[in-house]
């Protein structure tokens, strides 16, 4: 009884239209609207080159998932290290997280133009213009390099919370004993912060798979030739713009098969990392 | 706790009532009524429409004054999600705004059949075919659009060519460029294909000049032949082109909107397949070059046989919602909003050419009025006879024609497959 209005709640605005859903992308579009049509929808999508090129950005990001970490861990460290001015970039780290993906797109939008300021810059010091956004090879790199740009102050922040439980005594230890930098850092502040690292991989990971489509939007629409779709991009070109609603569906069904196995993959590494202590 | 356990419940069965209350009646959330239409578009909110949309609001209130007619506009870069949502519910809006071509074909199956509504209408408007499927108006043309090449005058006198008489050959255009580029350093065509649209004005600006007649009507009857040479011609063009540094470099990060306007806006290319209507037109491009600089040209003859004609269609129009409770009511309301006087106050302020063919357009400067004479003579474009999945694949393919990692004849390939799927 007392938890049946939770229940309530979520099985009907969650699990009734995810059923919904799934029911739907076994039905046709267009002439066929309506029509049970089996699995044809999920043969389309492994037949569509752009839907493969998709599900192959998720890996991409996926593999790229531990540069998005290191980047804010070692600024964190630096900054914990107090390295000269650490005050003043601890809030210039943090002040992209605080903008909107379309805002952040549309800035590096300019600097990121063929003749934008970075090649221009590039140009200046001897090295060829790239075309960052339209450069199949370069585009997604591009994109998440500015999302990671965008979002990394946040992971920051909970790194340096991390910082803040790590006993400082140890660190003056390890110092007095004559540990170099790097061999701090490797054997003392790292173990140190294994939980928080983790916490870190967990939610950066939710980013990168949950909020990209903001900047795809506004910076590359998915393109040149396709290279930058994920699959949520996918899902709202087909039934928007294609007017394919039931193949939409059937996209959003394979990507909430891969978002759950993600999650609960997530979730295994967080109780392992509970348990340890 | 108790009583916090009752507020949830309370709440849950609110949500519950909630739903099914409108479960139990259909039409409460549909736009309109007896009494009531709604509209929507992406055009109403803007500045240029407003004495547009209140002619036609006052044609419509003379013929039903006790009906009220309620405006959304929609932003145009979600209409269409928006709209294709409202469909699939059934519920939407009783009259709509649509481009012509692939996005009202794909969606006929929700719009009103308007032929025995719009009989007099027929003469005076031009651009139906782009609002009709097998031969059925579904919706109304307000403006017609199509792609014209414009040409920089200021650029041709610089590079000591006569811009009273642009090329009307392929080669002689090519001439023309290398002089234009080697004398002001500008490129020949200002190209922007980050979203895959630079190949559909290509497609349709040149294919006049390269297709027979015969090749160009069954193209657009539906009978295309992918393989022909003269298509074959127009895609190896596009990639001649690019590598030829005929097109400002970085096409496929460029931008159509508003990007490649700016770069021929600020002298920077010498010509650019444009529009007719709304943006990156006659009328944008004479307020940065002035009037006096802005020409427009033929498509250049690549085919001797060939007979270059203005490509336009309908732009956009308005149709009726199959599921409106009075066709008839929202059928009046499409007329009022394509009616003479609103059409005109809509080429007046937003520089549209409208549709409506007895609006006199001789004042408007020597471009408009190059586009407006040639529109007898024009075809429909080529592109607009395409699918919106052909046309997506068309972008993605044409980008990788420019970086090379794909042949003309594989693309074509490509298209041909996709073309007879859909």
């Amino acid at each position: 009884m007392l938890v049946a209005p939770a229940v309530l709640i979520i099985a009907g605005l969650r699990l009734y239209p995810l059923a919904l859903g799934v029911n739907f992308s076994f039905t046709g579009d267009g002439d066929r609207n309506g029509q049970a049509v089996g699995l044809d929808n999920y043969a389309v999508l492994l037949d569509d080159p752009l839907f493969r090129e998709a599900m192959g950005n998720v890996w991409l990001l996926v593999l790229l998932l531990p540069v998005a970490v290191a980047i804010p861990g070692m600024l964190a460290t630096f900054i914990y290290l107090r390295v000269p001015g650490h005050r003043f970039y601890r809030s210039v780290y943090f002040f992209p997280a605080v903008l909107s993906p379309v805002i952040v797109g549309a800035i590096f939008n300019l600097l990121l133009a063929y003749d934008g300021t970075v090649n221009t810059v590039l140009g200046a010091i001897g090295l060829g213009p790239v075309d960052w956004l339209g450069d199949p090879d370069v585009a997604m790199f591009a994109v998440v390099g500015v999302h990671v740009w965008a979002t990394f102050g946040m992971a920051l922040v909970v790194f340096l919370a991390g910082f803040s439980t790590l006993d400082s005594a140890l660190i003056d230890a390890a110092r007095i004993d004559g540990a170099s930098l790097s061999q701090v850092i490797r054997h003392v502040i790292v173990p140190g912060l294994s939980r928080t690292i983790q916490f870190v991989f967990v939610t950066t990971m939710i980013g990168m798979l949950t909020s990209m489509f903001g900047l795809l939007y506004v910076m590359t629409g998915g393109g040149p030739e396709g290279s930058t779709y994920l699959p949520e991009y996918y899902i709202w070109i087909q039934q928007g713009q294609m007017n394919r609603p039931a193949l939409a569906s059937a996209a959003s069904t394979v990507l909430f098969g891969v978002m759950l196995v993600v999650g609960l993959a997530q979730i295994a590494v967080l109780r392992r990392a509970g348990r340890e202590d | 706790m108790k009583q916090r356990t009752l507020t949830a419940a309370a709440m849950a069965a609110a949500l519950a009532l909630a739903g099914c209350g409108s479960a139990a009646q259909p039409d409460s959330d549909s736009g309109g009524s007896e009494d009531k239409l709604v509209v929507w578009d992406w055009k109403s909110g803007d500045e240029n429409a407003v004495s547009y949309i209140e002619l036609a609001k006052a044609d419509f209130a003379e013929k039903h004054p006790d009906v009220e007619v309620e405006f959304v506009a929609q932003p145009f870069d979600q209409y269409y999600n928006l709209l294709g949502t409202a469909i699939q519910s059934g519920e939407g809006p009783d009259v709509m705004m649509f481009n012509g071509g692939g996005q009202l074909r794909d969606r006929t199956d929700a719009l009103l059949p308007l032929d025995d509504y719009i009989a007099e209408d027929r003469e005076r408007l031009a651009g139906w075919e782009a609002f009709s499927a097998d031969g059925t108006a579904y919706a109304a043309p307000v403006t017609l659009q199509g792609h014209p090449i414009y040409y920089n005058k200021d650029l041709y006198e610089q590079a000591g060519l006569d811009p009273e008489a642009p090329a009307a050959t392929w080669d002689d255009l090519a001439d023309d460029c290398g002089a234009v580029t080697e004398e002001t350093g500008a490129n020949c065509f200002a190209q922007g294909n980050k979203e895959g649209y630079g190949i559909q004005f290509w497609l349709s600006g040149l294919g006049s000049g390269v297709l027979t007649d015969a090749e160009y009507e069954a193209w657009i009857a539906g009978d295309r032949d992918w393989s022909a040479p003269g298509v074959k011609r127009v895609f190896e063009l596009w990639q001649e082109s690019g590598d030829a540094g005929l097109f400002n470099d970085g096409a496929n990060s460029t931008a159509m909107f508003n990007d490649m306007f700016a770069v021929f806006e600020a002298g920077e290319a010498a010509h650019v397949i444009g529009l007719m209507s709304d943006v990156g037109h006659w009328k944008d491009f004479s307020e940065f070059l002035g009037a006096e600089n802005v020409g427009v040209m033929e498509a250049p003859l690549v085919n001797p046989e060939s007979a270059p004609s203005l490509p336009y269609d309908g732009g956009i129009g308005y149709g009726a919602a199959e599921w409106t409770a009075d066709p008839e009511l929202a059928a009046d309301l499409v007329r009022s909003l394509t009616s003479t006087a609103a059409l005109e106050a809509f080429y007046a302020d937003a520089g549209a050419i409208a549709s409506d063919t007895t609006i006199d357009a001789s004042d408007a400067g020597p471009a408009a009025s190059a586009i407006v004479s040639r529109i007898p003579d024009g075809e429909p474009a080529l592109h607009v006879a395409l699918s919106s999945e052909t046309l997506e694949l068309m972008g993605r393919l044409s980008q990788q024609l420019l970086s090379g990692s794909v042949t003309v004849d594989e693309a074509l390939d490509q298209l041909a497959e996709s073309d007879q799927a859909g």
